[in-house]
């Protein structure tokens, strides 16, 4: 909020200049976010906390800076220029709904001149940043912007009945407001209203039939308190805030209404017009001010420093609370009724270590007390993941979790979204369901400014609904296109395939020490018909990786295959790891057996794989797939597969004759169960 | 006698002089011919005019030829070996071509900053923890001493789902899921994403990173609020940093403070400074005491324990540090960008 240092000076005898100003008023928690010179005056750009309304007034602010210069306020005088009719005699005021309305005072101003405000007047209102409107508007802003306290003017002789009622609205009933707006009203809402109708929406924004115009010459002033939560949910309803119903959801001082009306008044008669005698004051439960007990010890135990007694008392009274002495180191303190915020102990702990200043408490690291030392193990698997990904040439890229529904559509991740109510834009509507969309993103970004080759990943989290409940996975997505490495001069640079994909994910697995996982083949949406693998640990689907599907990477306008996996790494942490256990190194050697099969094209690797493993051959140290044929000497549809076996024993020169047994073994258990034949020549 | 001693120094001479000068196998072998050819070698030679020398001298002299023959045989091998192409590394080419280099990928320059945050902590004993980025209503206010219909709600713009789900607007729920399962004592740092209802600009994003913290114990102060923070931010920043720490307010804490750093591009010493407004300092954490109404709503007695709880956005922070204007410059994923970060 602005804040005009030449008002303030209404308040205060100040000399500071603004830099020293805005300091003291920093140190005790009135930020100036900036200030600027303007027409002899100085504006600064005031913070506002929602907690403390009584700071949106140059009243409040000016309290605040007298209280940490140690200087008083200076009183205004008000005086009415008053005629003798009574105001009782002629206008009636009837608060039906008490808890909303807590108090209600009216005064009424007669014989005004509706003119242009006079040229002090006009200032003020311009340092606020508004313009001029009338006298009489421009009176209300500069009592709100002065004490905080909101006032709104209806023209008397268009109230219909001289009386004013503050009730519910009914159902069906309308207020065309001040913005020109009609507004529909409903019973919720608390509105000010005549003998016939509802002339202003309470505390939000008048009305038009009602408001002050240059014919207006007789004028009641309303300064009320209402219920804050009421005024917030009937703006939040009708899309309009005002600048006073930002004062009263914040809470307004219940004690205040009386003088705001009488500065109202004061301030019309010396321009002109008499104010009918007395004041319509409606507050039929006055309020106690709240007492809060303060006790001395809390004030260290809480600051970390020892604050004198003379200290505390000096300047809590000094903003406004008074203070009774219990006993030795105990207050009773009664708040004031500006300060809505003051309900407990610690609040008025906060209020001595604003004006001690934070500056001088001092700064301890706390002893640290014993706490189980706990690793966290997502933290720990993530870096690991990130440490691998990075060696094997992927960056790492953060994606807003927001998805477009038209691409969630082209992804068919077969899930159902979870829907923001809210969103920022429709291409925003939807949380991702999978991190490949964002991947494809980036590629398409960086492929469209030249790079030749874009391998990525991210981690974080995906977001689906099932049964109407919201349910987020934790997942790894990578993908990849394009060249691996720098250009060398000596020979063309690798360019990424399937294979580099699927070994990134074995020996992510094997790095995270999940060494139990297998391929089987499994369609997905996402991925190319036959192009697709699902990843299992211990036979458990933890992810997916394959070559995008055609109609997605066009969609990317991306001119080359994209490789991507998906692991759900939510479920493969809730897997145990196998344990790091270490096995001494055999100094014997071993034998190594080279064996090269014919097999139908349709065996699968991993099934010759799984066989290999179930045979349980002892001292098989190793074996690996080291050459696969197609083509030329070999029918059409077979292929030659060659594989390596290492036998070696832990304590003793294994015999070729064991060896001989374990390949006999081999050779015969593949031979029956995938029909494979040994190729010629290829035995050693 | 001295004659034939005379000879074999020479002799040695005249044979280092010439192997300096043997640049190929052929000249070698001639070398090698002049000096121990059986018929006419210059060696065989002087082992032949053995004979006139008196027999007490005999046996010395005929030492000294021998140690030469040794000499030039085993000198004459080691020149031959140096003569010969190496075995393994033979071909000449410019070896100042460029090398060849493996790509190694890159970390988020947000990620990379949040660890250097989160290292700093475990180092000052702080455990690490997350939670659920959909929230529901009392984990991200309710708990958190927001007021149902409290205006303080609306510096916090909500991403919605329904009446009670939201993207968290702040880690904060992460530290009220902890102090429900734990009791104190609690020292924890809670990083991880969260969401705002702002359209993306230059310093306002719809999603970003945090990092909150909490320590609850007997005993705890503000004056450990202080001297935990300077001491993270001077290992953050430098041990010369300026830190200012003035009151504010969150529905929180009690009493609430905010801290600024001396701005880290014009060092408060530009008025038309972007980054500060002129103003010096750049607001870097929210802190504060927990507020007795929090712990209660955990079952922690705030009589009994006290704590404190700061957080800042990392995002913002590392635009500071790494001096960059923009914060959707983190989120295009432009790898010209991040791989600077490597």
């Amino acid at each position: 909020m602005k804040i005009s240092i030449n008002w303030l000076k209404q308040y205060l005898n100040i000399k500071l200049s603004p830099e020293k100003l805005i300091e003291e008023m920093n140190n005790i928690g009135l930020l100036v976010d900036h200030w600027e010179e303007q027409d002899g005056d100085v504006i600064l750009e005031l913070e506002t906390y929602a907690n403390r309304p009584d700071t949106l007034g140059h009243l409040g602010v000016a309290r605040e800076i007298a209280a940490c210069l140690g200087i008083s306020l200076t009183e205004r005088k008000f005086p009415l220029i008053e005629s003798t009719e009574e105001i009782s005699d002629a206008f009636d005021v009837q608060v039906l709904e008490v808890d909303l309305s807590p108090r209600y005072c009216g005064m009424i101003v007669k014989d005004f001149p509706v003119d242009p405000s006079p040229p002090w007047l006009m200032r003020m209102i311009r340092a606020m940043g508004l313009s001029p409107v009338n006298n009489v508007v421009d009176i209300t802003n500069y009592v709100l912007f002065s004490t905080a306290q909101p006032i709104h003017a209806f023209d008397l002789n268009r109230l219909k009945g001289n009386k004013i009622l503050v009730r519910k609205a009914r159902k069906g009933e309308e207020l065309k407001a001040l913005t020109g707006d009609t507004i529909s009203l409903t019973n919720e809402m608390l509105v000010i209203a005549d003998d016939k109708r509802p002339v202003a929406l309470a505390g939000v924004i008048g009305g038009e039939e009602t408001a002050v115009t240059e014919e207006t010459r007789n004028i009641f002033i309303e300064s009320a308190c209402f219920d804050p939560v009421s005024i917030r949910k009937t703006w939040k309803k009708i899309g309009i805030q005002t600048d006073a119903s930002y004062r009263f959801e914040r809470g307004t001082d219940i004690s205040f209404p009386p003088e705001a009306a009488r500065m109202t008044a004061s301030l019309l008669t010396q321009i002109g017009g008499k104010a009918l005698k007395g004041m319509i004051d409606i507050y039929p439960k006055p309020r106690k001010k709240k007492t809060v007990v303060l006790r001395h010890h809390r004030v260290s135990e809480l600051l970390g420093i020892e604050i004198e007694e003379g200290f505390i008392i000096d300047f809590l009274k000094r903003i406004g609370f008074e203070l009774e002495n219990q006993r030795e180191g105990i207050w009773r303190v009664k708040v004031p009724y500006f300060r809505v915020d003051i309900d407990r102990e610690a609040d008025l702990i906060e209020e001595i270590a604003r004006f001690y200043g934070y500056d001088k408490i001092p700064s301890h690291i706390p002893v640290l007390q014993g706490i189980d030392l706990e690793v966290n193990k997502k933290k720990e698997v993530e870096d690991n993941i990130r440490e691998l990904l990075f060696h094997e040439g992927f960056d790492e890229v953060v994606n807003f979790s927001f998805m477009d529904s038209e691409k969630e559509k082209l992804f068919e991740t077969g899930l159902e979204a979870v829907e923001i109510r809210n969103p920022i834009s429709s291409k925003a509507s939807l949380l991702r369901t999978t991190l490949i969309e964002g991947l494809l993103g980036n590629i398409a970004w960086n492929v469209n400014r030249g790079a030749e080759g874009v391998h990525v990943f991210e981690i974080g989290n995906v977001f689906f609904q099932k049964d109407g409940k919201c349910f987020e996975r934790y997942f790894l997505g990578f993908a990849g296109m394009g060249q691996l490495d720098p250009v060398f001069w000596q020979e063309e640079p690798e360019k990424s395939d399937f294979f580099h994909l699927k070994g990134t994910c074995e020996e992510l697995l094997r790095y995270l020490k999940f060494d139990d996982f297998s391929f089987s083949r499994e369609e997905h949406p996402f991925f190319e018909k036959n192009y697709s693998l699902c990843l299992r640990f211990k036979g458990e689907k933890i992810g997916n990786l394959g070559g995008v599907r055609e109609s997605i990477v066009e969609a990317y306008s991306i001119q080359e295959p994209v490789w991507a996996a998906e692991i759900n790494l939510g479920s493969l942490l809730e897997k145990q790891p196998k344990p790091f256990k270490y096995s001494p190194v055999s100094r014997y050697p071993g034998i190594v057996r080279d064996i090269s099969f014919m097999a139908d094209q349709d065996v699968s690797y991993q099934e010759i794989k799984n066989c290999i493993e179930k045979l349980n051959i002892p001292y098989l140290e190793d074996y690996v797939l080291y050459d696969r044929f197609v083509g030329e000497g070999i029918s059409k549809d077979k292929v030659s597969l060659s594989f390596r076996f290492v036998f070696r024993h832990p304590e003793r020169t294994l015999l070729a004759e064991e060896a001989d047994s374990f390949q006999e073994k081999i050779i015969k258990t593949l031979s029956t169960e995938f029909r494979l034949n040994l190729r010629g020549g290829g035995q050693d | 006698m001295e004659n034939i001693k005379n000879k074999i120094k020479v002799l040695k001479n005249n044979f280092d002089e010439g192997l300096v000068q043997i640049k190929d196998e052929e000249s070698l072998k001639e070398l090698r011919n002049r000096y121990l050819s059986r018929k006419k070698g210059r060696i065989t030679l002087l082992l032949k005019e053995l004979k006139n020398v008196s027999p007490g001298e005999r046996p010395e002299i005929g030492k000294q030829i021998n140690e030469l023959k040794d000499y030039v045989q085993k000198k004459l091998e080691e020149h031959s070996k140096e003569l010969q192409e190496p075995k393994y590394i033979k071909s000449k080419i410019d070896l100042t071509l460029p090398g060849k280099r493996r790509y190694r990928g890159a970390p988020h320059p947000i990620l990379l900053y949040k660890k250097k945050i989160e290292q700093i902590f475990v180092l000052m004993g702080f455990s690490i923890e997350d939670g659920p980025e959909i929230e529901t209503d009392y984990y991200n206010f309710g708990a958190l001493n927001f007021p149902p219909h409290h205006p303080a709600r609306d510096d916090w713009d909500t991403l919605y789902i329904n009446d009670d789900l939201l993207l968290r607007t702040h880690t904060s729920p992460v530290q009220i899921r902890v102090m429900e399962k734990k009791k104190p004592p609690i020292r924890m740092i809670n990083p991880g994403k969260v969401y705002r209802r702002e359209t993306p600009d230059p310093t306002h994003i719809p999603m970003f990173f945090q990092v909150e913290g909490l320590v609850v114990d007997l005993g705890i102060t503000f004056a450990h609020l202080k001297g935990t923070l300077e001491c993270f931010l001077k290992a953050l920043y430098n041990e010369k940093i300026k830190i200012r720490f003035r009151p504010s307010f969150f529905p929180f804490t009690e009493p609430s403070a905010e801290v600024d750093i001396v701005c880290t591009v014009c060092g408060g010493k530009d008025l038309n400074c972007r980054v500060c407004g002129g103003s010096g300092w750049i607001e870097i954490l929210g802190a504060g005491m927990v507020d007795p109404q929090v712990l209660k709503n955990v079952n922690i007695d705030p009589e009994k324990y006290s704590g404190f709880a700061f957080g800042m956005g990392i995002d913002r922070t590392a635009m500071f540090s790494f001096r960059i204007p923009d914060l959707r410059n983190f989120y295009e994923n432009d790898l010209r960008f991040i791989r600077q970060f490597s």
